[in-house]
């Protein structure tokens, strides 16, 4: 037994096995129901043998055992065997972004989880583009291990905080917890979907009928189901221990796992039979936070408040300081005051006013040598000498200041500028303020909230969703055309964009390229799309 | 039939002696190459030093003190050999550095220069690769130190002349300065 970092517990595979076992079972059954129904039909061999039962055969059942390990092996071999993938590509995770801030950081901290399991084992990481909170470990037959993380939950939480999260993810790797769950999940949790579609079509075409298929996958469902007999909630309990004995921070620990008890932790998932592979539970049941010996059995995650307070008596701490530092983190964000009112003179030398700082921002004349007032102050000065419009200005020029791209504006015709916008790249231009992104990049910019979200932009998002639900509303009473504006062109291939809705959820309007998968936002698009999402803005009608 | 006994013994005895000494070499071995690995990242860090020093220059021209006491702390973690003394200028350089990130929060204009931020990020990163490598290798030696002291092995030990193995220490320090998240004890 090698010497590893933690104690890595004896091989469990032999439960790989079991599934094996069981997969040979119900093919041998459906098979054998398949011959034995063969033989009441056409009753050949009864003439000849005087016997309607297949034992009474044994070339025949030699036969069904052989095809039943057959093919539960070829089941076996392709649904195990590249699980990792499947399961990643069906989440739509990518690879970390090498020019993206956050995900450099993310492929940091996995290294240096590399580091702290005495580089044992491969860990590959992927984000998942969502905007959920939720952190996913899978490992298939071939050894190819990946942590996938969400966007939402890469964006929210602080450095040690993810350190946390990815040591307890890798220590379900290490352990063989996370191999055995693949496994169970590619071979039975899949199925769950399918069962789903086939009740769908049985409804609509002749009313419920048990057909054989039918009958398979319901099986296979249930199997599914029980598999959480063999998880034990046991496990997460020695995956945070394991994460808090990597980090030696078990308050990380606990402030992650809090602020994922308190967000939508659903990662999106088609199927059911994912959920064990989660750092939390996606789907939030009554049964989770409870304890009793059904609860224990059934379900694959201890409570989370449990899980929290053990994390915090390792730091001799009690949860006021979750709460505590909650209400810091919101209050950072709102204290950025707007009790300043401001007067500038504009071109035409007349005095305009009062501006918040976040309309400050907007204006497009507003320059280093207007004159300006705040609105309890008697003095003039030029704006440059006032701090807050100094860093207002400076911000424009540092937003400015990019390497040119190789792209023209859709609109003015001028290059945009490759600028650094929440830690990612996009292309922006200087003169009308639109920006082009990749659709990939959008959930990211979504979920990131370092630019704060200013009062005009909530304004005006919330006047354009009103403007926007009625448009719809009126389309859909009269079933008038769609209004064709005059469309963009995408500067990549020069087809014209569509305009359509981000969501039918977020109705911001966004021009899309089907093409080359850019996207067009006018000013201020971006930002009220951001400040929506953020604020739960809804229309009011 | 005495003699195939005592034959049997002394094999059992030969095995069991065996045994000890190549696990006592396995163990010996991974404390090394736990040691290599700490060493990597040093090395990584003292070629990070460098040019963090040269970007932050032009922007911080009041604070030659501190970049000239990270400087000199490099040099001397580079000249110095041997698991202790390293340690100790290991860890000076950490607290240099740390002084370094320090002074650099008072400067906002560093944060929009993205070489200044993927440096930082580097360096913090290679800080915790550096402790979390400390960690392992501490662990490895407990465990070494263990098997070499315990009874029937610490005879094995002394005959083949296995050496204890030294902890990589934490800076004196580190023990006064409070912990950087403070809790309220119940």
């Amino acid at each position: 037994m090698p010497l590893t970092f933690i104690e890595i517990e004896k091989q469990k595979t032999w439960r790989i096995g079991v599934f094996y076992f069981i997969l040979v079972g119900l093919y041998f059954f459906t098979m054998f129901a398949f011959v034995q129904g063969f033989l009441f039909i056409f009753p050949y061999n009864y003439l000849k043998t005087g016997s309607f039962f297949i034992w009474h055969y044994p070339g025949a059942l030699v036969t069904v055992t052989a095809i039943a390990v057959v093919l539960a092996g070829v089941h076996f071999w392709f649904s195990a065997s590249g699980a990792s993938d499947t399961v990643m590509t069906s989440l739509g995770a990518a690879n970390p972004d090498p020019e993206d801030g956050v995900h450099r950081q993310l492929r940091n901290v996995v290294d240096e989880i590399h580091v702290v399991t005495g580089r044992t084992k491969k860990i590959d990481c992927m984000v998942i583009p969502s905007l959920s909170l939720n952190a996913i470990a899978v490992e298939d037959l071939n050894g190819h291990a990946v942590i996938g993380i969400t966007e939402g939950l890469l964006s929210r939480l602080t450095r040690p905080q993810l350190e946390a999260v990815l040591a307890h993810e890798a220590y379900h790797i290490l352990s063989n917890d996370c191999i055995q769950a693949t496994v169970a999940t590619s071979l039975f949790g899949m199925y769950a979907a399918m069962l789903e579609k086939i009740q769908d079509f049985g409804d609509e075409e002749r009313g419920r009928g048990l057909h054989p298929v039918f009958f398979l996958f319901w099986t296979l469902t249930k199997l599914g189901q029980m598999l959480n007999l063999f998880i034990s909630r046991e496990r997460e309990y020695r995956a945070d221990a394991a994460s808090v004995r990597m980090t030696r921070d078990p308050v990380a620990m606990a402030e992650a796992l809090y602020f994922l008890s308190r967000n939508w932790r659903s990662t999106g998932l088609v199927g059911s039979g994912l959920e064990m592979l989660c750092i939390a539970n996606p789907e939030e049941s009554e049964q989770e936070e409870d304890e009793g010996f059904w609860q224990n059995l059934m379900s694959t995650h201890p409570p989370i408040m449990k899980r929290i307070d053990i994390l915090l008596s390792m730091a001799h701490a009690d949860i006021s300081i979750l709460n505590k530092d909650a209400a810091a983190a919101t209050g950072t964000i709102k204290a950025g005051n707007q009790d300043d009112r401001y007067y500038l003179m504009d071109p035409h030398s007349r005095w305009q006013g009062p501006y918040s700082p976040g309309e400050l921002a907007s204006l497009s004349w507003l320059s280093p040598v207007t004159w300006t007032r705040t609105s309890h102050g008697r003095t003039v000065r030029r704006a440059s000498e006032d701090s807050l419009i100094h860093d207002l200005l400076a911000e424009r020029v540092n937003k400015m200041d990019g390497k040119s791209s190789s792209l023209a504006c859709p609109l003015c015709r001028q290059p945009l500028a490759r600028i650094t916008y929440e830690k990612t790249h996009i292309d922006q231009c200087r003169f009308c303020g639109g920006s082009l992104i990749e659709n990939d990049k959008i959930p990211r910019i979504v979920a990131r909230r370092e630019e704060v979200c200013t009062e005009r932009v909530k304004s005006l998002a919330r006047a354009v969703l009103t403007d926007n639900q009625r448009k719809i509303s009126l389309r859909k009473i009269k079933g008038g055309p769609h209004d064709a504006s005059h469309p963009v062109y995408c500067p990549k291939c020069g087809h014209p964009m569509f305009r359509t809705f981000y969501s039918l959820a977020y109705l911001i309007e966004i021009d899309r390229c089907g093409i080359c998968g850019l996207t067009w936002f006018d000013q201020d698009e971006l930002e009220m799309l951001q400040c929506v999402i953020e604020n739960k803005i809804a229309a009011d009608l | 039939m005495t003699i195939w006994i005592a034959v049997g013994i002394f094999v059992l005895i030969l095995s069991w002696i065996i045994f000890t000494y190549n696990s006592l070499v396995f163990y010996k071995n991974e404390v090394q190459n736990a040691w290599k690995q700490i060493d990597v990242q040093l090395k990584r860090r003292h070629d990070l030093i460098p040019n963090m020093v040269s970007v932050v220059k032009g922007y911080m021209a009041y604070e030659r003190d501190i970049l000239e006491r990270v400087i000199s702390a490099r040099a001397m973690a580079l000249s110095s050999s041997g698991v202790r003394a390293r340690a100790a200028c290991e860890s000076q350089l950490t607290q240099a550095l740390q002084g370094l990130f320090a002074v650099m929060e008072n400067y906002p204009v560093l944060k929009s220069v993205e070489s200044v931020m993927e440096l930082q990020e580097e360096l913090k990163s290679t800080e915790n690769k550096i402790a979390f490598s400390r960690q392992f290798y501490n662990d490895l030696v407990a465990n070494l130190r263990t098997k070499i002291e315990v009874f029937p092995n610490n005879i094995i030990a002394g005959l083949f002349g296995f050496g204890k193995a030294e902890y990589y220490s934490a800076e004196e320090d580190d023990r006064l300065r409070p912990p950087a998240q403070t809790v309220n004890r119940p």
